[in-house]
């Protein structure tokens, strides 16, 4: 396996054991609307952490405000800190830019580079931001689909238009990608929902050695993936943490009577 | 009405509504031979004569008076062409770009109110226009510089509105990958969208190049006529151009006249078709 490496973009704070977040009065508003609400969450490195709770509960909002990809939305408004490494990502110091360098996303939808073959999505966000040294790209290229589980069915194929691989292969294509510029933290956002039960369980089996890498916080669903892959689960309710706690007591012992009835399968 | 009527149409009411069907057909056939035949009509006389008028002088010599070759006419379209392009293309991809890119901003309004409105101007204003402003106002009386301007005046909208839409083409999603994995806002248009989007960039472009292909208004009063070849300055120097030949000379009661009136239109034609057939194999390659 690969030795962890130093972090792509050097900043103040980062410490050896990197990826820790956490959220302090966390409120997310769209316009007038108010998505998140008053949100406290702690969240260990290197662990794979499960986002659950019914649609429109506030999850896929909080991700987004984990990589300030709010500040995209004109309407959408953040209040309160979220702490990278013990840094407020919501400083004025902090460029939103770079940020997204140390939190990696990955969609719903698999969404490679349509123009790009692909190694040269793998190395998207090497290659665009000056990385110019080609055995560099092609180290990062392959360490990347390896750690995606992609690099033997790629392989053969590096210089392929990306959109001509299968669904799963595109979904862990976008995972490589995110994984390429070495982010502290991965988000993803029902990463598997668009995808086949072959091509999920691969992700799936994929999650606990990211982990070794980066914070993995997932977004999902469905209950059993949660039960299956994570350490910690985060039960949202109507834009309100409900519940964090380990994936075990969540799901055998939960403490609120909401948690309970959502994982008994009673509403939601 | 009774129940097998309505179970089943009578062998007349079929037969009424097959009549309906084959008046139908029989009118929209009419009409396109309505359609195409001055069409073909049009390209027939216009190849016939023009092949009949065609030699390889007409690509060597100069015009003269109402004889000799298209040279001059040639290179000064060409000419025009490409200035108008060097002008329109950075202008009309860049507002394009931009309008896709911060749709809502107060600025993107003008520039697409702008566009709608130089889009339904009659290009012979455009002309006149360029005429006031750069032959008079600038002294540069008729010259390429003054025709390529007007003419890149006339298809910057066209530009900015293909490009415009082939960037709105390519997903948002694509844009939030690019934003996620930490590129900045310029990256992700010009390095991500925008290759996407070059396709459909190009055939604007090309609609643009038909467009100054064939234009006559706009350059009558800023490019002038020229029986010369170019001599190299962008002012000062009339330069000519396919269209005034058409144009000119088939009001001109001689036959030689007439032969480069139609070998000119022949030109214009195959130069037309040629950039066409350019931007389907653009689009097709997609």
């Amino acid at each position: 396996m690969l030795a962890p490496s130093a972090p792509a973009i050097p900043a103040d704070g980062i410490q050896l054991d990197r990826g820790a977040l956490s959220a302090q009065h966390l409120q997310v508003f769209y316009g007038r609307k108010q998505a998140l609400f008053d949100v406290d969450i702690d969240l260990t490195p290197h662990t794979v952490n499960a986002l659950i709770g019914p649609s429109g509960c506030g999850k896929t909002t909080f991700l987004r405000a984990i990589n300030r990809l709010h500040d995209l939305t004109p309407e959408a408004r953040v209040e309160g800190k979220i702490l990278l490494d013990g840094i407020d990502i919501y400083d004025r110091s902090i460029d939103p830019v770079d940020l997204r360098r140390r939190v990696g996303m990955v969609f719903q939808k698999p969404n490679p580079f349509p123009t790009m073959s692909v190694v040269d999505n793998v190395t998207a966000g090497l290659r665009l931001t000056g990385v110019r040294h080609r055995g560099k790209l092609q180290e990062a290229a392959e360490r990347a689909l390896v750690q995606a589980a992609l690099w033997d069915e790629v392989k053969d194929r590096l210089r392929q238009p990306a959109l001509r691989l299968s669904g799963g292969q595109q979904q862990r294509l976008c995972i490589a990608r995110a994984l390429a510029v070495e982010p502290e933290v991965l988000l993803m956002d029902e990463p598997t929902s668009a995808l086949d039960p072959q091509s999920t369980a691969r992700i799936e089996d994929l999650l606990g050695s990211l982990k070794q890498q980066v914070t993995v916080i997932i977004v999902t669903h469905n209950m059993q993936q949660a039960a299956r892959i994570s350490d910690t689960t985060a039960f949202f309710l109507a834009g309100s943490l409900v519940e964090l706690g380990p994936t075990d007591a969540i799901f055998t012992n939960p403490s609120d009577p909401r948690t309970e009835a959502y994982v008994t399968g009673r509403f939601g | 009405m009774s129940l097998t009527a309505r179970r089943s149409p009578t062998p007349r009411g079929l037969r009424r509504r097959r009549l309906r069907g084959q008046i139908g057909w029989t009118l929209s056939g009419l009409s396109v031979l309505l359609v195409a035949f001055p069409l073909i009509d049009l390209l027939a006389v216009i190849v016939e004569k023009g092949l009949r008028a065609l030699s390889p002088t007409l690509f060597t010599q100069v015009t003269n008076g109402i004889s000799g070759g298209l040279w001059n006419a040639i290179q000064g379209t060409l000419l025009l062409v490409v200035g108008a392009l060097v002008f329109a293309v950075p202008i009309g991809v860049l507002s394009g770009i931009y309008v896709a890119e911060w749709p809502r901003s107060r600025f993107a309004g003008l520039v697409r109110f702008v566009a709608d409105v130089m889009t339904g101007i009659p290009s012979v204003v455009l002309g006149y226009f360029g005429y006031i402003t750069m032959v008079i106002g600038l002294g540069w009386q008729f010259s390429l510089l003054a025709g390529a301007i007007t003419l890149a005046l006339m298809v910057i909208p066209y530009i900015a509105r293909t490009t415009e839409l082939a960037m709105l083409n390519i997903g948002h999603d694509i844009r939030e990958a690019g934003s996620a994995l930490g590129l900045s806002q310029g990256t992700v248009i010009f390095r991500v969208v925008l290759p996407g989007a070059l396709s459909g960039v190009l055939s604007g472009i090309m609609l643009a190049v038909a467009i100054s292909v064939g234009e006559t208004a706009p350059l009558i009063y800023t490019a002038g006529w020229s029986n010369y070849a170019w001599n190299g300055s962008l002012v000062h120097a009339p330069v000519g151009y396919l269209t005034y030949v058409i144009w000119t000379f088939i009001n001109q009661p001689f036959a030689s006249a007439h032969a480069l009136a139609f070998a000119a239109a022949l030109l214009v034609i195959a130069l037309v078709l040629l950039v066409n057939a350019i931007t389907r194999t653009l689009l097709q390659r997609r």
